[in-house]
């Protein structure tokens, strides 16, 4: 069952996942939804995020690419120009700085599609439409933690609360 | 380039020889099936000469004495137009040939910007001769097509020829046999051309003479034509 | 607590940011046809010059290079002022550059397109522009990395790639949002670009780590850039050319007429869309202050290269020298340095006269300064080559001045056409700075 309660305030927001966290409600089932970004107090609601991990890895990946593709072309047909060496780190320098660049910005990219969730065909449970200047709380819960949960989001403040329906 | 090949060709060219008559320059307009220019496109910078002679002139008038140099691509070792070319329609092959692939060029003109020599010739249109001298052609060289870079060639067309001849005779290309359109054609055989890997050969002497220098030798870009003159 | 009010004003601030995007008034439907039919003409001139060959333009031995490789220069230019300024502002955490953001990222990938163009209209067979990319061919031949011109390659399509990102990101929120409110073509088109934005939370963590990450990635990238293309000259060896100075004095010169086209750009979005609420004297007059730092730097960087030149005395670089100072060129030299530097130090050095009219001045005269330093780079050293029987006389033809007006065209099109479809202030990064400002209130 999945409920949301839509809240005007910041501030009402925070009290109500503090509340239901002390419930215990885990943090993977709390979800807001709002127009704009809703700066939460640090240890409130924190998601942690893999992404610079991420890009600090597609960067190397793509170096390590274009190092050794750039290596086999050049050997591949090999022509000597103007005395350099058939391959070169100083002369093609640029070119492994400018794809390691590009490895990070792709993986930073596709890294945010998939951590935000946006893409995903089969969503947990139904989104709530979003309303303006409303941050809408989403509750996941099991059994009977419906009616908890309904208390401590009217108590927080919630200017209403509703079942979703998928 | 630091791998021996069989050879390594060069051009010595006596400055104190040339009288600046340009039969070089017509010879290899002959030779090499180079477009014809109007003037107005002359004048526009546009003619193409894969050799020119330029002039330079000393003291005051009326004492002024004229040096002439015929200026052709001076097939550097280490030359500038080849590491800046993104085709490869440029590069250096095993003779030590300053070599142009037209069929690879794309037209940047990137080469003819660093070219300190500016010996690169650009083909702005495609070339047309008025009848009857597209009958004149060299079947031996092609026709370069508009938007792509050329040069001189050292005349590689007679060097294979030659190169050839000697290999179905089964023996070494002599010493004077191979010889480029402008060499051949001046009256006071200023040019020899010739192997620079055979110590013996002319222009191997010549280009260890005390009177050699060659052009704009300060830019590193070891060039394989030598100028001699007296002074030097 | 200012709780009811804000969803008011944000409100109000949405509904006249997206006035634009659902009116279309007849003024400019007729400055979109005028700014077409130049763009259409530089089209056909193009067309002429790809069908009759590269000569109809006015280039010649040895001026191999000419005004298509300034307008490359001066457009990827341009294009810093979206990205580096955005991301450093956005590092650095600056509150008021919010409503500047995306006009100046859009800025970015408008002009690196146009610019982009140039190495392919300069071409001499320009269909075979694909030969650079590196692909297996019937040919068997790769192309040669170690050409400054595969640096350029590599380099712009990375940053192309990256500011589109750059632009596209921060713009999901504001579609998602549009495909609520709008119907029709509108609706549908905003929700693909959405793609799939809900609005959750996990989604807003995501955005703002990945705008902080692409911010810090397209720094470097940026600054890579206009080294690349400065040293597409630096590494030959033309005189005045094979100057270790190129690669930071572009950088410099980039950012600075990239702020002078943002400040151009919004001084018009603000006439043209009344947002004197939004774009106000304050965020002018920090781009102000920004431009005349800019303009200090530049001039800086031109004593140096320049002093330097003059005082090794070199001969070789004291023809290119002399012709750029006292020579044939000399009026274009002395008109960019009263334009990039004498007009920006006057206008916006001094407090009183610093206002949005001046500001726009002193931009559009930084922006002409800009293009003849480009021009003064690459013209005089090719027109003054190192053997003096080669030295030639450049002009440009009628072929080369109609592509390069309809490049402006272009970007001023691209621009209108974007600020129709998508709102040009980011509308959810400034609800959150009016929601900052009335909360504090």
């Amino acid at each position: 069952m999945f409920l949301s309660a839509e809240f005007r305030a910041r501030e009402q927001v925070v009290q109500a996942v503090r509340d239901l966290t002390a419930q215990g409600f885990v943090r993977d089932r709390l979800d807001l939804y709002s127009d704009e970004p809703v700066e939460m107090p640090a240890g409130v609601l924190p998601r942690r995020s893999y992404m610079s991990l991420g890009a600090v890895t597609g960067a190397v990946l793509l170096l390590l690419l274009t190092i050794g593709f750039v290596y086999f072309t050049q050997y591949n047909y090999p022509l000597v120009t103007g005395a350099m060496p058939i391959f070169s780190f100083w002369a093609t320098g640029v070119i492994f700085y400018e794809l390691t660049m590009l490895g990070a910005i792709l993986t930073t990219f596709c890294w945010f599609l998939w951590e935000s969730g946006v893409l995903r065909r089969k969503r947990r449970g139904p989104v709530p439409e979003l309303k303006d200047g409303a941050i809408l709380l989403r509750v996941e819960c099991e059994g009977n933690q419906g009616e908890t949960a309904n208390r401590v989001l009217r108590e927080a403040g919630a200017e209403s609360v509703q079942e979703l329906r998928a | 380039m630091s791998e021996r090949t069989k050879h390594r060709w060069a051009m010595a060219i006596d400055l104190d020889r040339c009288t600046g008559c340009q039969a070089c320059v017509a010879a290899c307009h002959a030779e090499n099936n180079l477009p014809l220019s109007d003037p107005e496109s002359a004048a526009k910078g546009r003619a193409v000469h894969w050799i020119r002679v330029d002039r330079y002139y000393e003291g005051e008038f009326p004492e002024v004495k004229v040096k002439h140099m015929p200026v052709l691509c001076q097939q550097c070792d280490e030359a500038p137009c080849e590491p800046v070319c993104p085709v490869y329609a440029t590069y250096q092959n095993a003779e030590g040939l300053n070599v142009q692939v037209y069929n690879r060029c794309v037209g940047t003109r990137y080469c003819g910007n660093n070219c300190p020599y500016s010996v690169r010739f650009f083909n702005w249109f495609d070339p047309v001769w008025p009848e009857p001298l597209q009958l004149q052609h060299n079947p031996d060289v092609s026709i370069r097509m508009g938007g792509v870079m050329e040069k001189c060639t050292f005349c590689i067309q007679r060097i294979k020829r030659a190169e050839n001849d000697a290999k179905d005779e089964k023996r070494d290309v002599a010493d004077g046999e191979i010889q480029p359109a402008c060499a051949q054609s001046c009256p006071a055989e200023a040019m020899v051309f010739g192997d620079l890997n055979d110590p013996e050969s002319k222009v191997s002497r010549m280009a260890g003479s005390g009177r050699s220098t060659r052009l704009l030798e300060e830019l590193g870009t070891k060039p394989k034509v030598f100028y001699l003159q007296r002074g030097a | 607590m200012a709780a009811i009010s804000e969803p008011v004003v944000a409100n109000a601030a949405r509904a006249q940011l997206w006035r634009p995007l659902l009116h279309t008034s007849a003024r400019y439907r007729m400055v979109v046809a005028l700014l077409a039919a130049v763009t259409l003409w530089g089209l056909f001139a193009w067309g002429y010059q790809l069908k009759t060959g590269i000569g109809v333009a006015g280039i010649r031995r040895p001026v191999f290079w000419a005004i298509y490789l300034v307008n490359f220069v001066f457009w990827i230019g341009i294009s810093h002022a979206g990205t580096l300024i955005s991301a450093i502002l956005r590092l650095t955490d600056a509150g008021w550059r919010k409503p500047v953001t995306r006009a100046a990222e859009a800025i970015t990938v408008f002009a690196l397109m146009i610019g982009g163009m140039f190495p392919i209209i300069h071409l001499g067979r320009a269909w075979l522009f694909y030969w650079l990319f590196p692909y297996p061919t019937e040919r068997l031949l790769w192309p040669n990395f170690r050409s400054p011109l595969l640096w350029d390659v590599t380099a712009i399509s990375t940053y192309l790639t990256g500011s589109t990102i750059y632009l596209f990101l921060p713009l999901i929120p504001d579609v998602a949002a549009l495909a609520r409110h709008t119907t029709g073509w509108r609706r549908r088109v905003y929700r693909a670009l959405s793609v799939g934005w809900t609005g959750s939370d996990r989604e807003w963590h995501a955005l703002e780590f990945a705008m902080k990450l692409m911010a810090g990635i397209i720094l470097a990238v940026a600054v890579s850039v206009h080294t690349v293309v400065a040293w597409d000259f630096s590494m030959s060896i033309a005189p005045m050319w094979h100057s270790s100075i190129f690669g930071p004095y572009f950088v410099a010169g980039a950012i600075f007429s990239g702020i002078a086209a943002l400040l151009i750009a919004m001084a018009v979005i603000r006439r043209t869309l009344h947002l004197e609420a939004y774009l106000t004297e304050h965020h002018f007059n920090n781009l102000s202050k920004l431009l005349l730092l800019m303009s200090l730097l530049w001039f800086y960087f031109t004593v140096a290269e320049n002093l330097t030149a003059w005082y090794g005395n070199e001969p070789k670089e004291m023809a290119v020298f002399g012709a750029r100072v006292r020579g044939p060129f000399a009026p274009y030299f002395w008109a960019m340095v009263i334009c990039n530097f004498v007009v920006p130090f006057v206008l916006l050095g001094i407090r009183r006269l610093r206002t949005i009219r001046t500001a726009t001045i002193a931009s559009v005269c930084v922006l002409i300064g800009m293009w003849l330093e480009r021009y003064l780079i690459i013209v005089p050293t090719l027109s003054y080559g190192r053997l003096a029987a080669t030295w030639g006389k450049y002009a440009p033809t009628w072929v080369e001045i109609s592509i390069s007006a309809a490049t402006f065209t272009t970007m001023a099109l691209l621009y209108l056409i974007f600020a129709k479809l998508f709102p040009i202030i980011a509308i959810w990064e400034f609800e959150t700075e009016v929601m900052e400002v009335s909360s504090v209130s």
